[in-house]
């Protein structure tokens, strides 16, 4: 420092690049916090936190893991334990929404757990056990019979919850969009807005929906008009740049799991998007390959390139995955079959 | 006449210093510290639970409040640079030149600091949709105005400071 006073410059040289060095090494301890708060590293504190006496700090948690994936098995029980026994809704779903991200068996467990409560006398219970059922999203697919039955329930609100368990399942499309055409003309504005509402933002149109949505946009109720408006302003999910879009989504792992389930709902229509499919079924995360199992199995004769690649998916180590690989291939071939009878004179 | 010689010098290395590290650690902490204020002084919600809520969201999904810090802070370090290889290597024996440099840097700071402050306070204070898109551009916004800050100063320091008549 003492050279400082015979210095030119108001820093030397060596100051400079000691505040540079300084600077660089705040920046990399910046880098090793984030490193460290973030992803697999994060796990036991995550954990720690479940246990919080605060429901916000679990639900947070409960996201966070979410986003970790199967790195974050040894939450497994914790995340359970919240999502089936929690006494906050908000808890359960969060709890259970993280489920399918880790572990489709765990995921499928809590399903397992709410669908009898979709029978409780407790109306509460039974809107709890919808919105925790429709946070599994696709992963719940065989609750939606179940589901479907509560779309008559006497309780408004566990109807309204329903359709949106229904629509945030979204496999298979077929009976879903059905209840939600059904929903439309519910006795309830609630949830006429909500069967609106899924449609404007979360099902995809096909054109048979769009027809029917149509007259919705006289609809003396003005909310119900303007959703009816978005929804058809929407593009046409069955359109060819649409699903070629959905294709090249695929392929970028922000958006991979919404664009395959978009192609899950689409059916036959989603065809086209069978090759950028097709690799994820290898994919490292489960959720991908049993949504790329549920597109490629909703494709139908479409798909019938698909079959030795599915074949393969058959010693999957998930076996949800593994189910959803044979339901495909059943499906497949049932339609091939049934199209090729069709098509003999 | 030593003593008036090296004061103003040694002013100026705590001030170059000073302006280094505190753009640094200034354009880190300017938004968590938006966002505690307005916790505690807008929601009236306690200290000790704003302060728990903050950092459990700090890297939370949705929230991320570390990569909103870290975002913002971008230009503060390019301003801190620029103040250590601007300012830290003028000649001292012109007290002028280092004493330009500091107001026009002076203004850059002073102008990035109001604008991230007033784009964090309006983001939380009115949230919306796509407010979080603020918190991408402001980077941008804050990159552009720190030459048109740099020049406002050096306008202020040509009018304060006048070179002196020979």
């Amino acid at each position: 420092m003492t050279g400082n006073a015979s210095s030119p410059t108001v820093l030397t040289p060596r100051e400079i690049k000691l505040h540079l060095l300084g600077l660089v090494l705040f920046l990399g301890l910046l880098g090793l916090w984030y490193w460290l708060s973030t992803g697999a590293r994060a796990v036991p504190t995550l954990i720690q936190m479940l246990q919080d006496d605060d429901p916000s700090t679990r639900i947070v948690a409960a996201e966070q893991l979410g986003q970790v994936g199967p790195a974050a098995r040894a939450a497994l029980p914790r995340l359970l334990a919240q999502a089936t026994t929690d006494g906050s809704q908000h808890a359960n779903t969060a709890a259970a929404a993280a489920l399918k991200s880790i572990d489709l068996t765990a995921a499928r467990q809590v399903m397992t757990h709410f669908i009898p409560r979709l029978q409780d006398q407790d109306a509460q219970q039974r809107r709890t056990a919808c919105a925790v059922l429709g946070s599994l999203g696709p992963v719940a697919k065989p609750a939606v019979p179940a589901l479907l039955a509560v779309g008559h329930d006497l309780d408004e609100l566990v109807r309204r919850n329903a359709l949106m368990a229904l629509a945030s399942i979204g496999i298979p499309s077929p009976p879903i969009v059905a209840a939600l055409l059904e929903g439309l003309r519910d006795s309830s504005a609630l949830v006429r807005q909500t069967a609106a509402t899924q449609f404007a933002f979360t099902v995809p149109l096909t054109q048979p929906v769009r027809t029917a949505l149509t007259p919705l946009l006289n609809d003396p109720d003005r909310s119900i008009a303007t959703l009816a408006r978005s929804a058809l302003d929407k593009a046409k999910s069955d359109d060819v740049a649409q699903i070629e879009s959905l294709g090249m989504m695929v392929q970028h792992s922000a958006a991979r799991d919404y664009a395959l389930h978009q192609l899950a709902q689409l059916g036959p229509a989603a065809g086209d998007a069978l090759l950028p499919v097709l690799p994820l079924l290898q994919d490292d995360r489960p959720l991908v390959r049993y949504l790329a199992a549920e597109a490629i199995g909703a494709m139908g004769p479409a798909a019938k390139q698909a079959l030795q690649a599915l074949q393969q998916g058959r010693e999957d180590s998930d076996p949800v995955v593994r189910e959803a690989v044979a339901d495909a291939i059943a499906g497949i071939e049932g339609a091939t079959a049934s199209s090729e009878k069709a098509a003999r004179p | 006449m030593i003593a008036t010689t090296h004061e103003p010098s040694s002013r100026l290395r705590v001030l170059t210093r000073l302006g280094f590290w505190g753009s640094v650690i200034g354009g880190l902490l300017l938004p968590w510290g938006i966002m505690l204020a307005v916790e505690v002084i807008v929601h009236q919600v306690p200290f000790a639970r704003a302060w728990r809520s903050f950092t459990l969201h700090l890297f939370a999904p949705g929230y991320n409040f570390f990569l909103i810090g870290l975002l913002t802070a971008v230009p503060f370090v390019v301003l801190a640079v620029l103040i250590l290889l601007h300012l830290g290597v003028t000649p001292v024996q012109e007290p002028l030149i280092p004493r330009r440099r500091a107001v026009g840097l002076a203004g850059a700071g002073l102008g990035m600091l109001i604008l991230a402050g007033w784009t964090h306070l309006e983001v939380l204070l009115h949230p919306d949709a796509q407010g979080a898109l603020a918190y991408l551009y402001l980077p941008v916004i804050l990159l552009v105005s720190m030459p048109i800050g740099y020049g406002l100063g050096r306008v202020i320091a040509t009018i304060l400071l006048p070179r002196p008549s020979s």
